[in-house]
């Protein structure tokens, strides 16, 4: 379980215990390549299918056509796929090369010197120069600080741009600069993982450097491979974690592939399909054998052997399944992957998803889930960073009791608090030096003297600001002691210890002592409900609880702010715990909060701070939007209830009284919270059928006994409710209500800006990450990354619909006509003796696959069945795309059935029309062809909504296409079909016929299409119509005026309804639970149903016009 | 109404903002209405006019087309004689295949027919095959392409069994579609005076250049155990064989006539033709039906009056989907993209506020 480094031992690193620094990132070598490729290519059903199919084609007795009519297109697609795997790693040992062959300065037998970063081994002490990149996972040994403090940026690993500082061992203080060359000891610490906040371990140094105290070291001790050494002259460590096992390569890993709706779908349909081919080869390979034994016999010229071989049964359906094995398209897979690539491209693409601030477009990480995006239900988001800018502003503070800011909104401004801060005023002052100084920012001061903050949280860098505007200037960081100027005085204080924050503790502390008169002080901020509870016995903190209401109710965050003077022994006989519990291996982190609260106590409360994060242009709009597409919106936050609540209000996320009701689970204890939930649910129930807004609100402590123990409760709230405030919730809480959500077949997306909502996004369906001002942490983990919460509007309705109804296009149609020829092949059988003859030749067969049919219909990536404003106006249309009504087995069902009817039309006019002296195989088997060509460059023809020059060239162009490669095929003598195509172009009857096919095969399709088109349109339908006559589509809006609603205004009161205060009316419940409703969408219910469920939804959402 | 303002204005603004920044930033992605899915897009929509014309047109020009069609397919005169059944004589009439197969029977018979009206010349001589397959998987890969184009490919019978090797060596040409050759001959007479069949050029010529070689001739043909069809003169190349040539282009259907040869004379109508049938080829044995055609020609083709009818239905029924949709829209017109219709602006209360 743990791990002994000895610094600067060769001895020890010459055995070679763990591994060494060569970083190896690749999937493959070029050995393994291509049976690990093929390997992994071959776990998938599809390919494993077309391998048997290829196989038996080479089997020449029961092979209908040219085994190269699979296996062209098989090797066709399996090297595609190989080249793209080969290129990547390729491109991945490039990369590690490089890493592995930087030069880096160790220390080798006392000695530096320069090599390469791939021989490091453990215990190696490593040399850095600023702006190095760190090789390996190292511990500080030393800096060119004389405090020994070095500056890191870790945006490699975490995304966070800031500089973090990080400190050597204390042990190792003051060692002078030629020791270090010298220095032996051992560093205890665990084997390899890949928590980058973490780092649990001791240190002890070997004499001379002689000290017999266990150092214990923390993740502040460590540089991580892959940061950056920053305004740090040198820095050196000794390798405690190398190559693969350092704590980026331990995280690093593939995450699992994600599988659209849509794809499920398809493979749904691929099976159902498969099981139709069965059971179609068994039923023509039955009634083979039986024409055989009673006709074909009689047939002396097919001179059948009275007597076959043992598997002469098996012959005939072996026969068909390799007929019909086109049945299942082997382009779909190819075709799929190349219109979605395209799909993220047009994401990245997009002008209009620029963050103009920033100038950072829109990313798709994953290319393979653009239709998930068109089929979302539910939104989890995150709020800070996400619905608000995460740009802190110190608005308002109340000290001891008196509230500053107030009538001008801001704190800065009131003439008051100046006037109070230049009386120095003891709390005021006290309060005003927690806010400088009870934090882990540094300050940069930049050549011109001005003074810049580096803080990793948003709030302490407003809080340090404002102090800084209230002239209490955080001047200077140096080693341990803080500089403040106040007024043209220089006021020291010592750091003596930080108490960290966490998200479990919700406060942060640190012990300082007071340079002058050596008082030494803790200082505390935090949440209400962290700080008030250790507030000293004697103390009021009714102001407080009362301010942090206000603050809240205006959408502020809060943070109260305390201190208390320590005796030296107190700290003392602490401090020495602190160091104890800070040295444990295990559950370092409890034991530390555990210690941390023996101080924390007794507390004076200052006051409380109300910062406030503006809300990101444009986010209420997107919101309203896409609640009327019928996305479901659930608000998961860190923050205060009351906080929550005002920005789900002015973001229109909830309405205000009397539309919108809000329901509270509560209660600390399990019957409590088992009550409440009770309650909720039967007044969730009972309005359901109303038109009104009902969302509930529900904080981590009731969400965790609620998960925990009434899940199936919760799980039918959770599909009742289409508003949802989770606030106090945990990172890994988060993460459990999009479990949830999914695990009622949901398709959830889970928008978030920082670290703590990765594990949600990699859990969602659809992750989204605003690439924000808490780094890139969640954009990474993201499948989207976009840079601000409006674009979501565009991604879903735009890209993600799009992509939906094009994909629902494209895999239907890869199977019509893939079944297309196929019913025709069937059909031959009748007429040629059921013996498996192929009516095409190869050539046709895999032209036809390959290329007549799948170059049209990939241009359909470029097809708008609306206009993208069209869309935005109507959001209620994305409906189709969540409820699955474009590709679902019904819409499969009438593909299918088009499919069959063109083949029958096909068949029975080509071979009516080709009979008698004209019956040749070889001109038939082209008459049957064309018209199939001809058929489904009409059917691409009538499904395309808007035919750009592109979709002209590649519908047109592929029917001459079709020709050219034909007269090409007919102009060889060795071919087949020598001179047939000359031939057939010539007769009258050819172009004849191939007309006839396209009326007979399109006059009742226009014919249905129109009247469904003009009598029973679908809402998409009556859309085209309005926005292609430039009707008075936009009187329809029912969006409601937009208010440009902030903070300061004021919000209209809202009760959270208490479920007890109310007498909610008990109405039978509807007969159809909300769960059978939404679980119809997919399998494609009829539609006046659903529309009488959702009508309630809608008017909600229209009504006040 | 306000909200639409706002969104297509912020949507202005947004793309003019985009257009100044783009010089700025070297990230962003080049403007081009393809990335931007904004390529110039007509967007045609079933109008009742749209739709309406197009079947009407359909109609217009389908039965015109279907009429020339089936008045082409009436002018062809086509005479045939089925002689399977008639060409057994009555002791034979409940053992055919014993006649059929014996060495002894004379084959030999002799059928009138009548021409009921003026054939022009050239007049084609088919002979047409029942329930025949042709297209039998068994059958129809049996042949070796290499072996008739040239020399060189004698001995590719691969594909060929059983028909592919004999006793002494590679069959030319082998396998069962040519070993299956038809061998019934006809002699065609007019008043007692022969009229000539001209057996030359009714193979493709391209089959004759390209397909069977100059320089392959027949070898081991129906020299087996089993003999099949017809024989063939192993002095005459395959090329100039073109009965085979003609016989080898397979049907794809179980009923297909193959060209036997023209008459270049006209004749008259009530003209009695006897011909003179050799009754070799054994349709007996599977119940296939033999018979003799006589058949005119015009730029359709042969008789055929599937196209002709398929086309005035085509066209009618093109032309009733056009009335019924005309009836349908004075009877219920539906204004197209009426707001109305979508679900979400009515409002189940029955009034918008």
């Amino acid at each position: 379980m743990k791990r002994y480094v000895y610094i600067n031992d060769d001895e020890a690193s010459r055995q070679q215990l763990y591994c060494v620094n060569r970083i190896s990132n690749r999937k493959y070598t070029v050995l393994n390549f291509l049976p690990k490729n093929l390997w992994e290519q071959f776990s998938r059903f599809m390919n494993q299918y077309f391998l048997l199919i290829a196989c038996l084609q080479l089997w020449s007795l029961i092979t209908p056509v040219n085994p190269a009519s699979t296996w062209g297109p098989l090797i066709f697609i399996f090297a595609v796929s190989a080249t793209k795997e080969a290129w990547d790693d390729y491109n991945r040992y490039l990369s590690d090369k490089k890493a592995n062959e930087k030069e880096v300065w160790v220390v080798r037998q006392g000695i530096k010197k320069h090599i390469q970063a791939q021989d490091i081994h453990v215990g190696n002490i490593v040399w850095l120069r600023e702006n190095d990149e760190v090789p390996c996972d190292l511990v500080l040994m030393g800096t060119s600080d004389p405090q020994g403090l070095c500056y890191i940026e870790t945006s490699a690993l975490d995304g966070e741009t800031d500089l973090k500082t990080r400190v050597i061992p204390s042990a190792c203080m003051g060692i002078d600069f030629e020791l270090l060359h010298k220095i032996k000891g051992l560093v205890e610490c665990p084997n390899p993982d890949k928590d980058i906040r973490r780092f649990d371990a001791n240190l002890r140094l070997f004499p001379p450097f002689l000290d017999n105290d266990v150092c214990p070291l923390t993740i502040k001790n460590t540089i991580l491979q892959s940061c950056y050494l920053r305004n740090t002259e040198w820095a050196c460590g000794v390798a405690v974690y190398t190559g693969n096992e350092t704590k980026l390569g331990m995280s690093r890993g593939i995450p699992e592939p994600k599988l659209t709706a849509v794809d499920a779908m398809i493979d749904k349909l691929t099976g159902a399909i498969f099981v139709f081919q069965i059971v179609v080869v068994m039923v023509l390979g039955i009634a083979g054998n039986v024409w055989k034994d009673t006709e074909a016999r009689k047939q002396w010229y097919v001179q059948y052997p009275d007597k076959g071989p043992w598997y002469e049964l098996l012959v005939i359906p072996l026969r068909f399944e390799l007929l019909c094995s086109i049945m299942i398209p082997i382009s779909i897979k190819v075709s799929l992957d190349l219109v979605k690539s395209l799909y993220a491209k047009f994401i990245d693409w997009d002008n209009e998803m620029i963050d103009l601030e920033t100038g950072i477009p829109s990313h798709a990480t994953n290319t393979a889930i653009s239709e998930d995006l068109g089929q979302v239900e539910y939104i989890l988001t995150d709020k800070t960073g996400t619905l608000t800018e995460n740009r802190m502003i110190f608005r308002r503070c109340c000290i001891s009791g008196i509230f500053y800011g107030n009538e001008s909104g801001d704190a800065l401004k009131d003439v008051e608090l100046l006037n109070a801060i230049a009386s120095s005023s003891t709390h005021v002052i006290h309060f005003l030096t927690i806010m400088a100084i009870c934090n882990t920012v540094v300050p940069i001061k930049s050549k011109s003297g001005a003074i810049s903050y580096k803080a990793q949280s948003q709030d302490e860098d407003a809080l340090v600001n404002a102090a800084a505007r209230l002239h209490m200037v955080y001047a200077n960081k140096n080693g341990n002691i803080l500089e403040i100027r106040f007024h043209g005085l220089i006021i020291q204080y010592e750091i003596l210890e930080t108490l960290e924050f966490t998200s479990d503790r919700k406060r942060m502390s640190v012990v300082v002592k007071d340079c002058q008169n050596g008082k030494i002080l803790l200082l505390s901020k935090g949440a209400d409900e962290a700080i008030l509870p250790c507030a000293s016995a004697g103390q009021q903190t009714r102001t407080f609880v009362d301010a942090v209401e206000q603050y809240a109710q205006l959408g502020l965050r809060t943070l109260c702010l305390a201190w208390r003077e320590l005796k030296e022994n107190e700290y003392r006989e602490w401090s020495f715990m602190f160091k104890e519990a800070s040295s444990t291996l295990v559950d370092r982190e409890w034991r530390i909060a555990e210690v941390c609260q023996r101080l924390e106590h007794n507390l004076e409360v200052l006051g409380v701070t109300a910062i406030e994060d503006r809300l990101q242009d444009g986010v209420p709009e997107t919101i309203e939007t896409l609640r009327k597409a019928g996305i479901n919106f659930w608000m998961l936050t860190g923050d205060k209830q009351n906080t929550a609540i005002q920005i789900a209000l002015s973001c229109n996320f909830i309405s205000p009284e009397p539309k919108g009701q809000l329901l509270l689970i509560d209660g600390k204890t399990e019957d409590e919270v088992c009550r409440s939930l009770e309650r909720v649910l039967l007044t969730m129930r009972s309005t359901f059928s109303q038109p009104k807004d009902v969302a509930f609100v529900v904080d981590g402590w009731a969400l965790e006994i609620a998960l925990r123990h009434h899940w199936e409760a919760f799980t039918e709230l959770a599909t009742l409710s289409r508003t949802a405030i989770c606030c106090r919730v945990t990172p890994s809480q988060k993460a459990q209500l999009v479990e949830l959500l999914k695990s009622c077949d949901y398709r959830t997306l889970a928008i978030g800006d920082g670290g703590n909502d990765v594990r949600m996004i990699q859990q969602a369906d659809i992750g989204v990450g605003i690439s924000g001002r808490e780094g890139l942490q969640a954009a990474r983990a993201a499948d989207y990354s976009i840079g601000k919460f409006r674009f979501l509007k565009r991604l879903i309705l735009v890209h993600g619909r799009y992509s939906y109804n094009r994909t629902a296009f494209l895999s239907q149609y890869s199977f019509y006509k893939s079944l297309l020829i196929c019913f025709i092949q069937i059909f031959f059988s009748f007429i040629s003796g059921v013996s498996g003859t192929s009516l095409f030749n190869s050539v046709s067969l895999m032209a036809y696959n390959v290329f007549y049919t799948s170059i049209p219909v990939l241009v359909s990536v470029l097809d708008k069945d609306l206009n993208e404003e069209t869309v935005m106006q109507h959001p209620q249309i994305l409906f189709y795309c969540q409820a699955g009504r474009l590709l679902n087995p019904s819409t499969f069902a009438g593909w299918f059935g088009r499919s069959l009817f063109h083949a029958i039309v096909v068949f029975v006019i080509s071979i009516n029309a080709y009979a008698y002296e004209k019956s040749e195989m070889e001109e038939l088997s082209m008459v049957a062809l064309s018209g199939c060509i001809w058929l489904q460059a009409f059917v691409v023809a009538l499904e395309t909504n808007s035919f750009t020059k592109l979709q002209h060239l590649a519908i047109w162009g592929n029917l001459i296409a079709f020709y050219i490669i034909n007269w090409m095929f007919s102009a060889l003598p060795s071919s087949g079909m020598y001179t047939i195509m000359f031939r057939l172009c010539r007769q009258p009857s050819y172009w004849i016929t191939v007309f006839l096919i396209v009326a007979a095969g399109m006059g009742p399709i226009l014919a249905l299409k129109y009247f469904r088109y003009t009598y029973r349109p679908s809402k998409i339908n009556i859309l085209q119509q309005a926005e292609r006559r430039g009707g008075p589509i936009l009187s329809l809006g029912s969006i409601e005026p937009l208010q440009a609603r902030t903070i300061e205004e004021d919000v209209s009161p809202l009760s959270i309804t208490q479920p007890k205060n109310r007498n909610p009316v008990y109405e039978p419940l509807l007969s159809d639970s909300p769960n059978s409703t939404r679980r119809s969408f997919g399998s494609g219910t009829p539609f006046d149903f659903f529309q009488s469920q959702r009508l309630s939804s809608y008017s909600r959402n229209c009504k006040d016009n | 109404m306000n909200a639409i303002g706002a969104a297509s204005s912020g949507g202005a603004t947004a793309a003019s903002d985009s257009s100044t920044t783009t010089k700025k930033n070297s990230k962003k992605p080049k403007y081009s209405r393809f990335t931007q899915q904004e390529l110039p897009a007509c967007k045609p929509i079933l109008t009742p006019g749209l739709v309406i014309t197009t079947f009407i047109v359909i109609g217009i020009i389908f039965i015109p087309v279907g009429l020339v069609s089936l008045f082409a397919s009436e002018k062809v005169v086509e005479i045939v004689d089925r002689y399977d059944d008639g060409c057994v004589p009555r002791n034979y009439s409940n053992n055919k295949l014993a006649y059929i197969r014996s060495k002894l029977t004379d084959k030999s018979c002799t059928r009138t027919l009548n021409i009921v009206k003026p054939m022009k010349s050239p007049i084609y001589i088919y002979y047409q095959l029942d329930n025949f397959y042709q297209n039998h998987r068994r059958y129809v890969k049996s042949r070796s392409d290499k072996q008739l184009r040239s020399k060189k490919g004698e001995s590719e019978t691969k594909l060929c069994d059983p028909e592919g090797v004999s006793a002494n060596g590679p069959i030319v040409p082998c396998g069962l579609i040519a070993w299956s050759l038809f061998n019934d001959t006809y002699k065609f007479k007019v008043k007692n005076k022969v009229l000539e069949v001209n057996k030359k050029n009714i193979a493709w010529k391209s089959d004759k250049s390209k397909k069977f070689g100059s320089d392959v001739y027949p070898k081991n043909f129906q020299s087996g155990g089993l003999i099949g069809g017809g024989q063939l003169n192993s002095s005459i190349p395959l090329s100039e064989q073109e009965n085979l040539i003609v016989w080898m282009r397979t049907a794809a259907l179980p009923t297909f006539r193959k060209l036997y040869g023209k008459i270049e004379e006209d004749l008259q109508a009530n003209q009695q033709i006897t011909v003179v049938i050799q009754n070799n080829y054994n349709t007996y044995s599977f119940g296939g039906k033999k018979k003799l055609v006589l058949s005119t020609t015009t730029w359709i083709g042969g008789k055929n009056d599937f196209l002709g009818i398929a086309y005035v239905t085509v066209g009618g029924l093109c032309l009733f989907f056009a009335i019924s949709f005309i009836l349908l829209y004075v009877v219920k017109p539906r204004p197209l993209g009426d707001p109305s219709y979508l679900s979400w602006n009515r409002n189940p209360a029955g009034h918008l506020n």
